[in-house]
């Protein structure tokens, strides 16, 4: 994908300045700063620290911490569905990163460039849809994709979780193509480009930060569900892995180290994706989309 | 705000003209602003823009409204998830607003959401201050420091839990060693309560350091030296330019960490079930348990009809005031 416009449209709408870049003048402040960031992170990230610990430590949470092991790993990969849960999980999370963009794209175009009645009451719906309390609609879902022969199955979970994602999509996409100058859309349009032509070609080839945004947001999203995951699959082959993850509870006592291996392994993912792409990560500009214009 | 942003990129009188010329659709090929755009033109450009969102506009129907009103029958009738009963009136609303538990549950989502809303905010914000100074990692750090909000909260949960539930879990013990007595930090419901909330704060802080640098990077170092000069201090600094100017963008992530927070169901739910005896629930965990643990269908799915009612209200009250704030 050719990027015609450098560097300018890179960062994002609102990338951080990243502080003054001047020559180092005397190290004690940034150091000062660098340890203080430090242990901040270090003692908020304990949750996420203890996870990885225990899922590489043998069963029987008292032995010292000097045990290194994979057993629990070559456990939950070979005695349980969790390679399953895995596929599934991945196949539900693209497909709703794939789907949501390819609907709030447009979606957004027109919340960013639209200046009519129209796509002001097009903005409140999703202002309504966002702030819409899931649970309402678990109840009546089941019952319709029950109907359907859409519950216990992952297509209809992908299509509940693009419908959640949406709004801030959206949004997302919005903030994006707001930095983008109409007058770029206004030159393709006297050379006979179409509106639509006119969005894809120069608009959308232009806003892979924005899009990357929302799929990341997507992904996040459609990867970390329970609610609905929860309520729509049965059959545990169907199980998503936060779903799968629960299932290690149920029995008397719970065996820590398994627990934080599937931990581990769902947290893998999105923590790969995230990190990167994070550097296209921007979700401070959907304050300015929000209400439309 | 688009204007704004647009004419950093190119000339400003460039941009500002394409902008009002696109706005009353006035249009290009050498028409003169004078002459309206014909009619059939104009149209086309509407349908290819109501085509654009029609998908999104079709999902939202579907997994919002049609469940929406299939709740609202829901919860007028007896009958369990699969069999709809007799047609009870506002029976299952009157059950609720007389249950203690309900109105216990409205208290603590306030509770929930005034914390989690302000808390983030206060720690996102400081985070998200620090973050502007010069220290080496600076990226790698903020990274780092977003790791709440990415990894899954069935994860977060399950590792919290291990930290605080039992009284032989790390943190207990700690309170131990440190004189605290006894603590268990989930069976008793006040520390339940403050666990909840600690453990939102910790989720959602991320995102408000997010929004809130980004509207940080506008502010325009100058200003500060020139309020040093005038002898402010540190505080004096934060309170008189850098609130005021990232007021907007604070305004409006109160406002989504407040829908965040209503809706929230996982965190809650997969921390302390809502329990220890409901003490831990908001109204959307009250909702599911009276649906899925007590399997009574019409209360429960009444419980969620009150919140969307509450929440579409609020929703609109505070999307004219967003309205409001971007226009001035």
């Amino acid at each position: 994908m050719s990027n015609p416009i450098p560097v300018a449209f890179e960062e994002g709408p609102a990338a951080p300045r990243g502080g003054a870049r001047t020559k180092k003048t005397g190290t004690s402040p940034q150091w000062r700063y660098t340890l203080t960031v430090l242990i901040i992170v270090l003692v908020l990230l304990i949750p996420v620290f203890v996870t990885v610990m225990l899922a590489f430590q043998p069963q029987l949470q008292s032995t010292s911490h000097s045990h290194f092991t994979l057993q629990n790993f070559s456990y939950v990969f070979s005695q349980t569905q969790v390679l399953t849960w895995l596929r599934n999980s991945l196949a539900v999370t693209l497909a709703t990163v794939l789907v949501a963009v390819c609907v709030s794209a447009p979606a957004g175009y027109v919340l960013s460039r639209g200046r009519s009645r129209a796509v002001s009451g097009y903005a409140l719906l999703l202002f309504i849809a966002q702030s819409f309390p899931q649970i309402v609609s678990v109840v009546p879902l089941f019952v319709l994709f029950a109907k359907l022969n859409l519950d216990d199955n992952l297509l209809g979970l992908a299509i509940v979780y693009v419908s959640s994602t949406i709004a801030v999509a959206t949004w997302m996409m919005a903030a994006y193509f707001d930095t983008i100058p109409v007058a770029l859309e206004e030159a393709a349009w006297i050379d006979g480009c179409s509106l639509f032509k006119g969005f894809v070609r120069i608009v959308l080839r232009n806003s892979l930060p924005g899009v990357l945004s929302a799929a990341i947001f997507a992904f996040l999203l459609a990867w970390s569900d329970y609610l609905f995951a929860s309520v729509f699959l049965r059959s545990d082959s169907n199980f998503t892995l936060p779903i799968g993850l629960q299932t290690f509870f149920s029995t008397n006592s719970t065996e820590w180290g398994y627990v934080m291996a599937v931990s581990v392994v769902v947290m893998v993912p999105p923590i790969i994706v995230f990190g990167f792409l994070n550097r296209y990560f921007s979700i401070g500009g959907i304050g300015g989309s929000l209400a439309g214009h | 705000m688009r204007a704004k942003v647009a004419s950093t990129k190119t000339g400003p009188s460039n941009v500002l003209s394409g902008l009002s010329r696109a706005r009353r659709g006035v249009g290009l090929g050498g028409r003169s602003e004078h002459q309206p755009r014909p009619p059939r033109r104009f149209s086309n450009r509407a349908i290819t823009l109501s085509l654009m969102v029609f998908p999104s506009v079709l999902l939202v129907i579907l997994i919002y409204g049609y469940p929406a009103v299939g709740a609202v029958i829901q919860s007028l009738h007896d009958g369990n998830l699969v069999q709809l009963g007799p047609y009870v009136g506002l029976q299952n609303y009157w059950t609720d607003l007389h249950n203690p538990v309900f109105w216990h549950s409205v208290r603590f989502t306030v509770v929930y959401c005034v914390v989690g809303v302000f808390g983030s905010w206060v720690v996102g914000l400081g985070l998200a201050l620090l973050l502007r100074r010069r220290m080496h990692a600076r990226n790698f750090f903020k990274t780092m420091l977003l790791l709440p909000w990415v990894v899954p909260v069935v994860v977060t949960a399950t590792s919290w839990n291990w930290l605080v539930a039992t009284p032989s879990s790390p943190v207990p013990r700690i309170a131990q060693d440190l004189g605290f007595g006894q603590l268990l930090f989930l069976d008793s419901p006040g520390l339940a309560q403050f666990i909840v909330c600690v453990y939102k704060i910790w989720l959602s802080y991320p995102f408000m350091m997010l929004m809130a640098s980004a509207a940080l990077a506008g502010v325009e170092e100058q200003l500060y030296e020139a309020a040093r000069v005038d002898g402010a201090g540190a505080w004096q600094l934060f309170r008189r330019i850098t609130l005021p100017l990232i007021a907007r963008s604070t305004y409006i992530s109160w406002i989504l960490m407040f829908i965040f927070c209503i809706g929230d169901f996982q965190s809650i739910y997969l921390l302390t079930g809502g329990g220890p005896v409901s003490s831990t629930s908001t109204l959307v965990v009250l909702s599911y348990v009276t649906v899925f643990g007590d399997f009574q269908t019409g209360p429960g799915v009444a419980i969620g009809i009150i919140m969307l009612l509450v929440s579409v209200l609020v929703s609109v009250i505070l999307f004219r005031r967003i309205k409001k704030v971007q226009v001035s």
